[in-house]
């Protein structure tokens, strides 16, 4: 018996042969959940609309710049104003309609759904991100650190983003990609902490968990290597559970004018816009409420076909 | 039990220093100050009393520990930009509206929302179940100005003879129909799908099944042993959502001109009216705080399972 054997000695010992080890298992898991996600007609419909409604954001507007066949397609600006034209009802020069300054809404709810997923993916990120941090030393560290944490997690939670989004926007006293990010982050945290926090104490009791430690490895070898990794699938998920709030989010702040500052344009700011003329057009705040409420359901139905693939342990029977 | 309860008071008392201080520091950051704006200069010595008068002259953590004891004692202060008014009066004037459109719309969430999930879930894989979580699903996504704007626009303008609905204000019950559906179709929509989510588990559960073979009426079964311990887990989400249905109120209360505190904020934000601005932050901090408090308890109640763990 080896007195003080190293990792890979330990790693190819035990019964198995060392082709059994973690990469081919991690892939059969994926392959798993595919087969578990295409079975899921309502989620594959959404993944399908999801991945239309962003070629539509980022292709469309990019045709006109793009010289060659495309160019004829839709060569529209965004931010072409053309007052003869305004408040025009959808036809088939402007498919979407006119907005109030006359700017064609086909092109414009494509750059202003850049940047709202741009914005909705950005904050998700960056609460993922904190989660991930706050979460992962909260359930890996434990004992007294980890009731504190928790406790001041459990008094905030539910606490509404928005005041704290406001403020935050005040104080930076710019609006751009960066500010919304930061203010829409700031207090929605809350939930991707626990649920990484969940995920890091049911790994700790996991076998190979504690056949690491037992062979020395050091806490960074764990957390990086073996607890980490494994909250990958709940970080998917997380993903899309978080990204209909923040876009929401968005759209919030910038329909109380609080958020992108014209010419530019996001959805939140485009409903803006429809608000003040819905009685003449009301096809102005319809369109941009429309690809948000697309972009949310089918968020919901992609984070409810995820969880069922990934997590199937808490799937209804 | 008491252990725990007590246990949990004692901790939101830190947190809700904290989130006071959160604000506090967040509201320091914020450029400009209310006394020194170009349009509103004033003499260099009044401007010195008025600091004084305010207290900005102190040093920061004096400014923190003096509004901890005046919001312990629910005096938020002076405000900086209406000179003869009170956050206190500001809240009392604004603060009822909302609380009672936000209490409407939870009440309507909880009448509709809860039926609707109990039936999808009785009526599980059929086109009752698919019809009510296609509507549940659409009410959650559709952002609350459309949904505000389009009741407006048919309720109020283009059928406004039918239904006699005002498009904004909050005088009689006749201004608080749209703003409440508004409002409340959000959470309805969550209480539905996780009012069907739970009821599912539960029908699969052992003792279901023995009160099913025990020959109960199905009725009976359903009313004390499924519905009972379905709605448990659902008071837990009553605490998120009531940050949600004050997320929503900003808007609600922008779109039908009702004289709310979300409203306000806004306002007193670009007013750079400090105290009116965290004032509210921490009202709004603390009603969450202490609605996340009682339904701790509450849980804990309802579900003893619960309070070993937790304790």
């Amino acid at each position: 018996m080896a007195v003080n054997p190293s990792q890979e000695a330990v790693r190819g010992a035990p019964g198995e042969p060392r082709s059994a080890g973690a990469p081919v298992r991690q892939s059969s898991l994926w392959r798993d959940a595919w087969r578990r996600y295409v079975k899921n007609r309502g989620a594959v419909a959404a993944a399908l609309v999801f991945f239309l409604l962003l070629l539509y954001c980022f292709a469309v507007p990019g045709f006109w710049k793009i010289p060659g066949i495309w160019t004829s397609l839709r060569d529209v600006d965004p931010y072409q104003i053309d007052f003869p034209n305004a408040y025009a009802s959808p036809s088939l020069a402007h498919p979407f309609g006119t907005d109030n300054f006359g700017r064609d809404l086909f092109a414009r709810t494509a750059l202003g759904g850049q940047i709202s997923i741009a914005i909705g993916f950005g904050a998700t990120l960056a609460i993922l991100l904190i989660g991930v941090v706050y979460g992962a030393i909260s359930g890996f560290a434990g004992g007294k650190l980890d009731n504190g944490m928790m406790r001041f997690l459990d008094a905030l939670y539910g606490l509404p983003y928005l005041p704290f989004a406001i403020i935050t926007l005040a104080i930076v006293g710019v609006v751009n990609f960066w500010t919304m990010v930061v203010a829409l982050s700031i207090a929605s945290w809350f939930t991707a902490a626990r649920i990484v926090r969940g995920q890091i104490i049911t790994l700790k009791q996991n076998d190979y968990v504690r056949a690491a430690r037992a062979v020395g490895a050091r806490w960074y070898r764990v957390l990086g290597r073996h607890l980490l990794p494994n909250t990958l699938g709940v970080l998917i998920i997380a993903i899309f559970l978080e990204l209909p709030g923040v876009i929401l989010g968005e759209a919030f702040l910038s329909f109380i004018g609080l958020g992108i500052n014209p010419p530019d344009a996001s959805w939140g700011s485009m409903a803006q816009d429809g608000r003040d003329a819905y009685r003449r057009a009301p096809h102005i705040i319809i369109v941009p409420s429309i690809a948000i409420a697309t972009l949310v359901l089918c968020a919901n139905f992609i984070a409810d076909g995820l969880r069922d693939a990934l997590d199937p342990r808490t799937r209804e029977s | 039990m008491t252990a725990f309860i007590i246990r949990r008071i004692f901790w939101t008392i830190p947190v809700i220093l904290l989130v006071i201080f959160m604000t506090f520091v967040l509201m320091r950051q914020i450029a400009g100050n209310p006394f020194r704006q170009t349009e509103r200069a004033v003499p260099e010595a009044i401007q010195r009393n008025l600091e004084e008068k305010y207290g900005l002259d102190k040093p920061w953590y004096m400014q923190y520990l003096l509004y901890v004891r005046g919001v312990a004692t629910f005096d938020l202060g002076p405000s900086l930009v209406l000179r003869n008014r009170t956050v206190n009066d500001i809240v009392k004037d604004h603060f009822p509206n909302s609380i009672q459109l936000g209490g409407l719309a939870f009440l309507f969430a909880v009448v509709f929302g809860i039926p609707l999930g109990v039936i999808a879930a009785l009526r599980h894989n059929s086109s009752v179940d698919y019809g009510a979580m296609a509507f549940a699903n659409v009410g959650f996504a559709v952002p609350n100005f459309l949904l505000g704007t389009l009741l407006i626009y048919l309720f109020a303008i283009r059928w406004g003879d039918t239904f006699g609905l005002p498009t904004s204000g909050w005088a009689t019950w006749k201004h608080k129909v749209l703003p409440v559906i508004a409002l409340g179709t959000g959470p309805m929509a969550i209480f539905a799908r996780i009012v069907r989510g739970t009821m599912l588990e539960t029908l699969q559960q052992d003792y279901v099944r023995t009160a099913k073979a025990k020959g109960l009426r199905w009725r009976r079964v359903v009313l004390v042993h499924v519905l009972r311990n379905s709605l448990i887990p659902v008071v837990t989400a009553a605490g998120p959502l009531l940050g949600f249905i004050v997320t929503g109120s900003f808007v609600v209360e922008l779109i039908f001109g009702i004289p709310g505190i979300g409203r306000y904020y806004v306002t007193a934000v670009q007013a750079r009216d400090y105290s009116v601005v965290m004032g509210v932050t921490v009202l709004l901090a603390i009603i969450i705080i202490v609605a996340n408090l009682v339904v701790d308890i509450l849980y804990g109640i309802l579900d003893p399972r619960t309070r070993e763990a937790r304790t």
